[in-house]
């Protein structure tokens, strides 16, 4: 008879007081961030910029008093995503009087910078010296420098952990992939998650050839729902047509039917680059193999096909792992935490958690709160004045 | 060695904070840093490249860029050149101009803008025009676009 030792799982949460202390920091932070200090010109920016601190504050106390990440991250980055529609919609009316974009904004760089265009920048920065995107470098609505500068240092601190707490984008798709409490599609055949090395080889060498943000102008789902070109020629017609398709299918469809973020995980270019950034960054999320029971309810629930039988034997999360904490809340064994590296794995899991918050956090204030204040801004002024900006 | 791998993580973890915060509240700076120490600019294929050359007119200018056919390594066969005029208040109603982009001193086309509606017509007088690439009402000047044949090329 052999006897079966039961490893008691570790308490997730920390106490209230432990959880409003470790918060004050980040309260004190996110209120300068917010609101820019005590109140003084804009009322309508203060109390914009309080809700959100204050909704941003609620919940980063939740995930510290709880020990769960996942549904309260979900419910901030869903809520970034669906503000910075507004956000942009307003500030595009503001800045360009129209949301299509005419060639005329195109030669004044009145093209607001994303992200997702950084993998088709970086070879022609290095040949040529110039940054192939029609938007300004310092000034105007989400210059390029500045987004550079918020990319870079969140990719160095978070890595991959950017494509589940500060893009603004990953909100749409994950949020639709909360809508079924069960998939209908329920795999994913693996070697799609090769696709997005694919589109990021070739947007990166199409984009070096024509000096073109070859992504932005053909394969872009989420131009669908922020800016696109006036539809002028039959070719633009045809660029609509798949923005519009690829955001159906890969944003909304998909992973409604396979509750896997679809987007991110198989089609976006920028996640292998922030899966290279992993490699580097300090944060990672790794399985104790003695306490897992290889229930597999992890591999099951990952939104981004993170976790495989060999990450079970390994107890390492696959390089795509963009630390959403989806894993680590669903294990009932706890036997999955965030992780420092260089540490023993399950020791002091809480202080690592508590370290990959915090900068999390501080970033997601100043950019994601940004967003959100500004959209919260806009439904202010549109309500006591009938304009959004 | 592993207690010294440990620290070195929590170290490294740790210092993440005052990172992330000091990249928030120096955002302006570091964009000032990146841009002034790379050197980067925006492509001359959007923004139309720097201004060359300007000719006075009466109450408005003529600014002439500098023509454009960089390629990821070297030059392409085919490019163009961007020519404003503005203010846009200032303008006659019709712009009739001969443009040497190269300044040799030899005009290498004729634009004939109407400025109320934007219709322009470009006449190649060298062989290095090609055609008219397009015509664009800009916040405060017409810009047109001559399609042009490199000469170093």
């Amino acid at each position: 008879m052999t006897a079966q030792t039961e490893t008691k799982p570790r308490k997730p949460g920390l106490g209230i007081l432990k959880s409003l202390l470790l918060m004050l920091p980040i309260s004190l932070l996110s209120f300068l961030f917010l609101t820019g200090g005590p109140p003084g010109g804009d009322p309508l920016r203060f109390i914009a910029g309080i809700v959100t601190w204050l909704a941003l504050n609620t919940l980063f106390f939740l995930m510290l008093y709880t020990g769960k990440t996942y549904r309260y991250r979900l419910v901030l980055f869903v809520a970034l995503a669906l503000t910075l529609i507004i956000t942009f919609a307003a500030s595009i009316l503001s800045t360009r009087g129209s949301l299509a974009l005419t060639e005329a904004d195109i030669l004044q760089g009145k093209t607001p910078f994303c992200h997702l265009v950084i993998p088709t920048i970086i070879i022609p920065a290095l040949f040529t010296r110039t940054i192939i995107f029609p938007g300004s470098l310092l000034t105007g609505f989400a210059p390029i420098a500045s987004m550079l500068v918020i990319w870079a240092g969140a990719t160095l601190a978070l890595g991959r952990g950017w494509c589940s707490w500060l893009c603004f984008y990953g909100g749409l798709d994950e949020g639709c992939s909360r809508i079924l409490k069960k998939p209908v599609i329920k795999s994913i055949d693996r070697r799609w998650t090769y696709l997005p090395w694919a589109v990021l080889l070739g947007v990166a060498l199409l984009s070096a050839a024509t000096l073109s943000p070859a992504y932005c102008e053909w394969l872009c789902p989420f131009k669908a729902v922020t800016e696109a070109a006036a539809i002028t020629s039959t070719l633009i017609l045809i660029q609509t047509v798949i923005f519009v398709t690829l955001f159906v299918g890969l944003v909304v469809v998909l992973p409604i039917l396979t509750r896997r973020r679809t987007q991110c995980a198989l089609f976006c270019p920028l996640g292998p680059l922030q899966s290279l950034a992993n490699k580097i960054n300090v944060f990672d999320v790794r399985i104790d193999p003695e306490k897992c029971s290889r229930c597999k309810l992890c591999m099951r629930s990952c939104p981004t096909l993170s976790l495989d039988e060999a990450s079970l034997e390994s107890g390492r999360t696959l390089m795509t792992c963009t630390k959403c904490g989806q894993c680590v809340d669903a294990c009932p064994r706890k036997a999955i935490s965030f992780h420092i590296k260089g540490t023993k794995v399950g020791i002091g899991a809480n202080v690592a958690r508590v370290l990959f918050l915090y900068p999390t956090f501080i970033f997601f204030s100043a950019f994601g709160g940004g967003i959100i204040a500004s959209a919260i801004l806009n439904v202010l002024k549109l309500v006591t004045t009938g304009r959004m900006y | 060695m592993q207690k010294l791998k440990g620290i070195l993580g929590y170290t490294w973890a740790a210092l993440l904070i005052p990172l992330v915060v000091a990249t928030l509240f120096g955002m302006g700076d570091w964009m000032e840093l990146l841009v002034s120490s790379t050197g980067l600019t925006v492509s001359p294929w959007f923004s139309g490249d720097v201004v060359a050359r300007t000719v006075a007119h009466a109450g408005y200018e003529t600014r002439i860029h500098r023509p454009v056919f960089r390629a990821l390594i070297g030059e392409r066969r085919e490019g163009f050149v961007q020519v404003d005029w503005g203010p846009l208040e200032a303008l006659p109603a019709q712009v009739d101009e001969e443009v040497d982009f190269d300044g040799d001193g030899q005009a290498d086309f004729r634009v004939v803008l109407d400025t109320a509606s934007g219709r322009a017509t470009l006449t190649p007088l060298t062989e290095y025009a090609l055609g008219l690439a397009g015509a664009y009402r800009l916040d405060d000047a017409w810009a047109v676009r001559a399609a042009l044949k490199n000469p170093r090329r």
